[in-house]
């Protein structure tokens, strides 16, 4: 057998581990191995690259985000900041119709900006909002739905645990990604407050009336939520500004929802053992699968599969869309049954080389002359009184400069190379919002969505049927949502500035 | 003896959890002294203060040396101790919508097997782990800037891999006498994430 035809076969011999419950760390690190071994002819290899590489792996100073981050979640609830965002937004929303789960969504989306998981937000937030929700009779089905939907925004809304291994695997910059999510994240909220406002419309009966709040009440409710913005402000604001590294944002997020815990009172010797324990647990099972998928992305690099499918793609000459739009219904089948990292570890590695030959168009060569064009003048560049009036001109219509005028600016270093460069980060950054919406979506996808079991099991009353026929909605506001930010990939990259 | 390996299991993820509150603190520290560092390098702080902006700076106030190399060592540490926990509360991350139709019978083998598989990976990672620290001894290479040698990182992290290697036997074990006695003593957790 070729190496070619082993890392082939590798996919089903992979597959049938995973779905015969075997880990999907271990099972990815074990046809690792055998592959590896088997290209070698001997184990002796594969071993050998364990004397480093598992260490390697785990001591990684860009991945040490992870458990940071995970605390900060944990250290986020136990400071109360999950009841006084949702208090915050009943406050203002609770009082329409549908009110009291537009209010869960927003909290959701509150509480994802400084916890970079979908589950942990899901679960924080349903322990809060569930029984408000019954409270004023809202039907459970339609309560359950509304959290499973609402957790997805835990890890779209920047900071995002997925993102942040996403950028690994494909080297860019994990405070682009963040930024580029905000805005696709904003829309996942507002669209799934429209979707509460559809659904009490066509289902009257499903949500009953929340008396108002005065508005002394809701100002005071508003300003208890100060620590979750500050600790928001800091932490994206901080690594997106370059003030410090991601790792460091994590950080100096840790400590401050620590510190606002412990203040809160949330915070006693048996509350931080129980952090730990807990980020310990999601932490090992994360880097885990890290390895495994480190060493069965080694070996598939080995037997040129990658390499072997993106050529093939790019030979067949397929439109990049038609391409785009079977890899995106692919994250959604898979979505069913994989968990939101796993799957991004799993075929990114096989998915961006393909993207990668293909052509989106993303940047013109006359967009990325105009941003170097900006760029220069803003440095001051020499240029002859006449030529420049004529140079600003043309930015401003954003037409194409003229030869003469690239010439004088002197940004004639403007390659090719720099054109493909700049094509493949909006491309990444593009491409990797997309798939973390659409393998959020599998988890809300019925009938085996992760994140619908997760939230129907803390309500045990509401039959999952019921939970399946509410969350329908919400399934349809994500897949509208997909269809925009393919259709207009400028909604996601409006802050990614070309050069 | 469940409860000793759970115990073990939890000492060495709170142990892990405290390398990483300490590397949070070192992260922050490092940050305060580079702006603080930062900051009195300013014509504003100089004017206030003086020499005293100097004398501050060649104190050494600024970032902490090497804040990079300590963090690489100590989170490859606790992602290590995080491991026997994981292991023992059976959270690892799966798919089990196929085999949940099995009879519990065949579920309970099929546990066993697949932990016996991963017992046996998590024994080589440490093997292989002790390997790699002797490799790195003789050849007696150190970090770049701390200076410390990096099989120092190597032996901490082994601390953790051998745990994990212990606890992932103890797993197999109680699984396998599961099949045999029909005794449960693990139970799984499923991921939560």
């Amino acid at each position: 057998m070729s190496s070619f035809e082993i890392g082939l076969y590798s996919f089903p011999a992979l597959l049938f581990l995973i779905f015969a419950r075997v880990p999907i760390g271990l099972a990815m690190f074990a046809t690792g191995f055998v592959g590896l071994s088997l290209i070698q002819g001997g184990p002796d290899i594969a071993l050998a690259k364990m004397k480093g590489e598992v260490f390697t792996t785990f001591s990684s100073y860009s991945l040490s985000i992870i458990p940071m981050f995970l605390l900060m979640g944990h250290f986020a609830t136990l400071g109360g900041m999950s009841q006084a965002l949702f208090k915050a937004a009943e406050g203002w929303l609770g009082h329409r119709k549908g009110g009291v789960a537009m209010a869960s969504v927003g909290a959701c989306a509150g509480f994802g900006a400084i916890c970079g998981s979908s589950l942990a937000t899901a679960a924080t937030m349903s322990r809060v909002a569930l029984p408000e929700m019954r409270r004023y009779g809202y039907s459970g089905g339609f309560s359950t739905a509304t959290l499973a939907a609402g957790g997805t925004l835990g890890i779209l809304i920047p900071p995002s645990v997925v993102l942040v291994i996403y950028a690994i695997l494909t080297e860019q910059n994990i405070a682009k990604l963040f930024v580029a999510a905000f805005i696709p994240g904003i829309l996942a909220a507002l669209g799934y407050v429209a979707v509460i406002s559809i659904y009490v419309r066509v289902n009257p009966d499903t949500a009953g009336v929340r008396p108002r709040v005065p508005y002394g009440q809701r100002l005071m409710d508003l300003f208890a939520i100060w620590p979750v913005l500050i600790v928001f402000v800091a932490v994206v604001g901080g690594i997106y500004g370059g003030i410090f590294t991601p790792t460091e944002g994590a950080a100096v997020g840790a400590l401050g929802t620590g510190i606002i815990a412990y203040f809160n009172g949330g915070l006693n010797k048996s509350a931080l053992f129980e952090s730990f324990e807990v980020t310990s647990k999601a932490t090992a099972m994360i880097f885990f699968i890290v390895l495994g998928a480190a060493f069965y992305n080694g070996f598939l690099a080995l037997s040129q599969v990658p390499q072997e499918i993106a050529a093939y793609v790019v030979e067949q000459g397929f439109s990049p869309w038609m391409v785009l739009a079977i890899i995106l219904v692919f994250y959604l089948l898979l979505g069913c049954f994989m968990d939101s990292l796993s799957m991004i570890l799993l075929t990114i590695p096989i998915f961006w080389p393909v993207m990668q030959e293909l052509d989106f168009g993303m940047v013109s060569m006359a967009q990325l002359h105009a941003a170097k064009a900006q760029q220069a003048l803003a440095a001051g560049v020499d240029i002859p009184a006449d030529m420049l009036t004529s140079i600003k001109a043309a930015l401003a219509d954003g037409a194409e400069l003229t030869r003469e005028q690239i010439k004088s600016l002197d940004i004639r270093g403007v390659s090719k190379g720099v054109l493909n460069r700049v094509n493949d980060e909006q491309t990444a950054i593009w491409f990797g919002i997309l798939v973390l919406i659409v393998v959020e979506v599998g988890l809300i996808t019925p009938p085996v969505g992760m994140n619908l079991f997760v939230i129907n099991s803390m309500d045990r009353q509401t039959p999952i049927t019921e939970t399946y026929k509410a969350v329908l909605y919400f399934v349809a506001s994500d897949l509208l949502r997909v269809l925009l930010l393919v259709a207009f990939p400028i909604i996601t990259l409006m802050f990614i500035p070309i050069i | 003896m469940h409860r000793f390996f759970l115990s073990f299991s939890k000492v060495m993820a709170l142990l892990g959890g405290l390398v990483l509150t300490i590397l949070i603190l070192l992260i922050v520290t490092s940050i305060l002294g580079r702006t603080l560092n930062s900051l009195l390098h300013t014509g504003f702080a100089q004017m206030i203060l003086g020499g005293t902006a100097q004398s501050l700076i060649d104190m050494g106030l600024g970032p902490v040396n090497g804040d990079y190399e300590l963090v690489e060592a100590g989170i490859a540490f606790s992602i290590f101790a995080f491991l026997p926990l994981t292991q023992i509360s059976g959270a690892h991350a799966n798919v089990d919508i196929f085999t949940n139709g099995l009879s519990d019978r065949k579920q309970a083998i099929l546990k066993a097997v697949i932990e016996i598989l991963f017992a046996g990976v998590l024994v080589a990672i440490a093997v292989q782990l002790n390997q790699g620290m002797w490799d790195k001894m003789d050849r007696g290479q150190t970090t770049f800037l701390l200076q410390f040698p990096v099989w120092w990182a190597y032996g901490f992290s082994l601390i953790g891999a051998a745990s994990a290697a212990i606890v992932g036997v103890y797993v197999a074990f109680a699984r396998v006498m599961h099949v045999v006695t029909g005794t449960v003593t693990i139970i799984d957790e499923g991921a939560d994430h």
